[in-house]
């Protein structure tokens, strides 16, 4: 029951949304949704029984709707009921026209997303992948900035053509599965499928995942798409769904072709490293801000996945917690940016400068966030990224080296990007619209907060993932 | 009889102060008036001070077991466990006595001497954060408490750097000085990785513990202790990673002190002296120490030679000392590394809070060719700067002497040449201090238009009470060619296991001394007549200086090195990287990918019109077609 209520509440109340869109109190309704959605998401992790789902879906055999809830999905589940009050409060008050809908898409979007992170059955998982698209779509051809149909178009068409892979994949595992078939991951995860077939069929697979995330080089969609939608837009794109592509390398390819992922191994990892370093650099030089940010995230989310491929105990923890502290300090920074495009008139940190002077909460309020976001010690960065270069070193030194070097260069544009918005003479450009207000500063304050617990006392989160050895053990964890 | 549980708790007090000031100053900041932030600030290290005189005395006993004081558990996870621990023993007590007895000190100078900012509450609230991390740092009963404390200090100094960020090139000196830490960080994160994996633990009585099986030379350990190196090397400004903590003066001169002189820049001393048992088993690393700090002492005081700014000046110094200190180490010499420490953490401060007061009163300026004179105006700083400068300069019976004449003895043992150029540093170290001292204190006021006048005695009294400090400090290890027995030494053996060397003969070690003085009075001789007799002023550019003068006057030109060689191609990799690559080849390939299936069927060809709802309705159509190829097929 309480699954279903994860999973359809968002729905309802996004229909409800569109309905009342005319009332006064329909404001309040999608905040309200998204927190009875964190509630029962905490109590779900904690363990409180939430009962299973499983009905016949379709007069097709193996095609089941099913939910399942592992330590996994926990993960997901926690890092999207978290940040859904985050992402739909910061719309709260602000002159975005069409608010309602927006609202309402923002809410549709979290039911696919529980969706795909709950779904037992590789159809319902490839229905809601692409029901999530659908939202994210809306939102930014009607939201978005400059540009907006050129490319909300190649976005649209890049990942839905990840999505095919994707889709061939799954039909092909569901036709290797014995009897009448079965669409089931826990049928598919049965499987045993011989070497040279799980070589070929990873990459069918991996490249539908790896458009998602994105990973070098299937990412150039992402720093436009993430500069030109809308701030909510782009949390959920960075907060959320770049950790579907996660969530399915362990659904698809840890837990079905073991054997694909340990010959693949090496190779996902130096994409991955590469995109750490190649994001970074590029990072350094943005003059937007927006786009800034989205390379840095694409350098994070690259990490993660260069750790997960490691695959070993402490890179696999490092990445599941990595999810849910990434998640928090990326909606945290694109909300940061958003306002401070507001207060500076502009998006270009060539016409910013000196904001700490007219914004300086603003200001201490970024500085926390990114502090988190270079991984400083006592943040929940650290904690992640601690553990997932620790795993990367046990497969390379030199990986380590490479993966540690988001360090050094996190710091590099971070830093920079911060003295050109925040320090120095106040820029005479830009009318000033003083400091921020404190609805929003209200909003971030948790999000901070959640930082700094997180990586103080780590230890809720990764007791979450102790197991995950156990979970994964078609591919031994070493 | 004290009690357990009540040293405990004063265990945790001792950075839980700094923390809470840091606390209420920062978030009061905006309510809290006039003097109240400083005083609280300070309030709360003087407090953590006595808890740590408290501690020493009740610790100090020879054979007392080191206390390990456990908080909570911070990460658990497989063989990875990390308590968050406090071990309490003669090298930590050490460290924090000086971390918070002269941040006491510096925070009492900072009431008066920033009482005009208007930012001073957060100057407070962020020296606290400073003293806490510092605090950590030295505390930690393992290396990732260490490396939080490690890389809590960079932070605050670079937000102490960039305090008045509305300077352009302040900013970029706290990046700078950020970034080459960070460097360094990743070393040692490095090492904490690979020492991790080499002993399944990062505790240091366990490290240490299971340390003894590996023989020495083991090629481990030689590869912990270079990557630690690494670490110890950026945060305490050795060559290469030295030239952040010149520009790190852009910060408040307390800073300077506090932070850049007598306490962060230590850390990478009090980390090798942590992991004597380490580096004990690695004699190719403490050969590298032993060069690196060589190297950066004398390069440091050739620089420091030709420096016009007093606060550049003593930062080329303090990089110079940290050489002797990591020579030191390299030698095996882990205590005697952090005797020095412990004096240069006096005189060093001393030497900047004065040259804070000379800058105040001269309101503002630095530079030390439009001063002089200022031995009449300002009494007090004159008096207390020349101890220090007697005391950096090794002159007996001032802290220094003692703590030098054993670093240089220890080189003396091992090796002539590596003597000669320590006692060559020295020397340099002895003519640019005393330049220093008689070109700003004596002659004529080259600055008509400003009226010195001596500092308010909140800013006098600290800098007597470090003068007496820099003046006995070096009794605290009377060497036994004094009729001492080396108490300091002796105290600090059990934590950081120096290696034993043979004693030198009492004749040769008089021999010694004489020697160093001897030429230090001759070079003190040479600065004298230059300096006092003809009045020479230091040119005010590099026009009139021969070729090997402009050089050092340019610092060598190392950051234009650094800049034509690292920065200059990093930006211009990351403008190309994203021109060319990123927006002309990978972008225009997924284009062309595009394009070509689009070629392919006249279908697809729908693509281009941007006809989205013929893409919806594909893709329905495709999820039907799909389950109806499952339904009848």
């Amino acid at each position: 029951m309480k699954l279903l209520i994860l999973l359809f509440l968002p729905l309802f109340a996004g229909l409800l949304l569109l309905i009342t869109r005319k009332y006064r109190f329909s404001g309040y309704l999608a905040p309200a949704s998204a927190l009875i959605s964190l509630v029962v998401t905490l109590m779900v992790i904690s363990g409180v029984p939430s009962g299973n789902v499983s009905v016949d879906w379709m007069q097709v055999p193996g095609v089941r709707f099913n939910l399942q809830l592992d330590e996994i999905s926990k993960i997901m589940l926690l890092l999207t009921g978290l940040l859904y009050p985050f992402i739909l409060l910061s719309s709260w008050g602000r002159e975005q026209t069409n608010q309602a809908s927006l609202q309402a898409l923002l809410l549709f979007s979290q039911s696919a997303l529980t969706g795909v992170f709950l779904a037992g059955n590789a159809f319902l998982f490839y229905v809601c992948w692409e029901l999530a698209l659908l939202p994210v779509f809306f939102i930014l051809l009607l939201w978005g900035g400059p540009g907006r149909r050129s490319i909300t178009l190649k976005f649209f068409i890049y990942t839905l053509a990840g999505s095919l892979f994707l889709l061939f994949g799954i039909i092909y595992l569901y036709l290797q599965t014995p009897g009448l078939h079965s669409a089931d991951f826990a049928a598919m995860a049965q499987l045993q499928l011989p070497e040279k077939t799980q070589q070929w069929l990873f990459w069918i697979l991996f490249i539908g995942l790896a458009v998602k995330m994105p990973l070098f080089p299937f990412h150039t969609w992402q720093p436009p798409a993430y500069t030109t939608a809308p701030p909510q837009g782009t949390m959920v794109l960075a907060g959320i769904m770049s950790k579907m592509g996660i969530y399915g390398v362990f659904r698809l390819l840890f837990l079905v072709l073991p054997q694909g992922v340990l010959f693949w191994q090496n190779t996902v990892i130096i994409l991955g490293l590469t995109g750490v370093v190649y994001a970074s650099v590029i990072a350094f030089r943005q003059n937007n801000l927006k786009t800034l940010i989205a390379f840095s995230s694409l350098a994070h989310i690259s990490l993660m996945v260069a750790a997960l491929f490691a695959a070993n105990t402490y890179a696999v923890q490092g990445v599941l917690f990595q999810v849910v502290a990434h998640g928090i300090t990326i909606v945290a920074l694109f909300y940061l940016v958003m306002l401070t495009e507001e207060k500076a008139g502009t998006s270009e940190l060539s016409g910013m400068g000196g904001l700490k002077i007219s914004a300086p909460r603003l200001a201490l309020l970024f500085m926390l966030v990114m502090l988190g976001g270079i991984a400083l010690p006592l943040t929940s960065g650290f904690i992640g990224e601690f553990l997932m270069i620790t795993g990367i070193f046990k497969v390379s030194v030199w990986f380590a080296l490479a993966g540690g070097l988001t360090l050094v260069l996190g710091a590099v544009y971070m830093l920079y990007a911060y003295q050109r918005a925040f320090l120095g003479p106040l820029n005479p450009a830009p009318e000033h619209k003083g400091d921020i207000i404190s609805r929003d500063q209200w909003w971030l304050i948790p999000l901070v907060i959640l930082i700094l617990v997180l990586g103080i006392w780590p230890q809720p989160v990764l007791n979450l993932v102790l197991t995950i050895p156990e979970l994964l053990r078609p591919l031994p964890l070493p | 009889m004290v009690t357990d549980s009540y040293l405990k708790a004063l265990v945790w007090l001792v950075p839980l102060l700094p923390l809470a000031g840091f606390l209420i100053t920062g978030l009061g900041r905006k309510r809290l008036k006039g003097h109240i932030a400083g005083i609280l600030a300070s309030t709360a290290v003087v407090i953590s001070f006595v808890l740590s005189v408290i501690l020493f005395f009740s610790l100090r006993k020879p054979g007392t077991e080191p206390l390990t004081v456990t908080l909570f558990s911070w990460i658990t996870t497989g063989e990875l466990s990390v308590p968050f621990a406090f071990l309490i023993d003669p090298l930590s007590l050490t460290m924090m006595l000086i971390v918070t007895g002269v941040g006491a000190l510096i925070h009492i100078y900072s009431i008066g001497y920033m009482h005009h900012d208007e930012r001073v509450n957060t100057f407070f609230a962020q020296m606290n954060l400073f003293t806490f991390s510092m605090l950590l740092l030295v505390m930690g009963s393992g290396y990732l408490l260490l490396f939080i404390g490690w890389e809590g200090v960079g932070l605050c100094s670079y937000l102490l750097i960039g305090f008045w960020f509305k300077n352009p090139d302040y900013n970029y000196a706290a990046r700078k000085a950020f970034v080459m830490n960070r460097i360094g960080d990743l070393g040692f994160l490095l090492g904490i990785i690979l020492m991790f994996f080499t002993f399944h633990s990062l505790s240091f009585s366990e490290v240490f513990g299971k340390a003894a099986t590996f023989d020495k030379g083991a090629p481990v350990i030689t590869a912990i202790t270079l990557l630690l190196l690494v670490g110890a090397v950026g945060k305490s400004a050795q060559i290469p990673l030295f030239t952040w903590l010149p520009d790190a003066m852009a910060g408040p001169t307390p800073v300077s002190a506090l932070i850049h002189a007598a306490t962060m820049v230590t850390a990478g001393i009090y980390m090798i002296a942590r992991s004597g048992v380490l580096f004990n088993l690695a004699p190719v690393t403490l050969t590298v120490i032993m060069v690196l700090g060589l190297a950066t002492a004398i390069l440091a005081a050739i620089i420091a030679l030709k420096q016009n700014d007093i606060k550049k000046v003593l930062a080329y110094s303090t990089v110079s000392q940290l050489g002797y200190m990591f020579l030191a180490l390299g030698l095996g010499a882990y205590s005697a590394a952090v005797f020095h420490v412990t004096t240069h953490a006096f005189f060093k401060a001393l030497l900047f809070l004065g040259a804070g007061s000379v800058i105040h009163a001269m309101g503002g300026e630095q530079d030390i060719t439009r001063m002089g004179g200022l031995k009449t105006k300002l009494p007090v700083t004159f008096l207390t700067f020349a101890i220090a400068t007697l005391a950096i300069s090794g002159i007996p019976p001032f802290s220094g002497f003692f703590s030098k004449d054993l670093i240089l003895a220890k080189a003396f043992e091992h090796n002539l040449v590596l003597y000669v150029f320590a006692l060559g540093g020295a020397l340099l170290t002895c003519f640019y201090m005393f330049r220093l001292l008689f070109v700003v204190f004596f002659g004529n006021l080259r600055s008509p238009e400003v009226h010195p006048h001596e500092s308010p005695r909140i800013m006098t009294i600290p800098l007597m009470i470090l003068a007496v400090l820099a003046t006995v400090g070096g009794f605290l290890n009377m060497p036994s060619l004094l009729g001492g027995h080396s108490g300091f030494l002796a105290f600090l053996q059990p934590s950081t296991q120096s290696l034993e060397t043979g004693e030198l003969a009492h004749s040769t070690e008089w021999g010694l001394i004489f020697l160093s003085l001897a030429l230090l009075g001759t070079v003190f001789w040479i600065a004298w007549r230059k300096f006092l007799k003809q009045k020479h002023i230091p040119e005010k550019d590099d026009h009139t200086l021969n070729l090997a003068g402009k050089i050092v006057y340019q610092k060598l030109y190392i950051d234009q090195i650094y800049a034509f060689l690292l920065e200059k191609p990093y930006s211009w990799l990351s403008s190309f990287l994203f021109r060319k690559v990123e927006n002309q080849l990978l972008d225009p390939l997924v284009d062309g990918v595009g394009h070509l299936t689009s070629e392919l069927g006249t279908l697809t060809r729908r693509f281009q019109r941007g006809n989205l709802s013929f893409y919806l309705f594909a893709m329905v159509a495709g999820i039907l077609l799909f389950i109806v190829f499952i339904l009848f097929v």
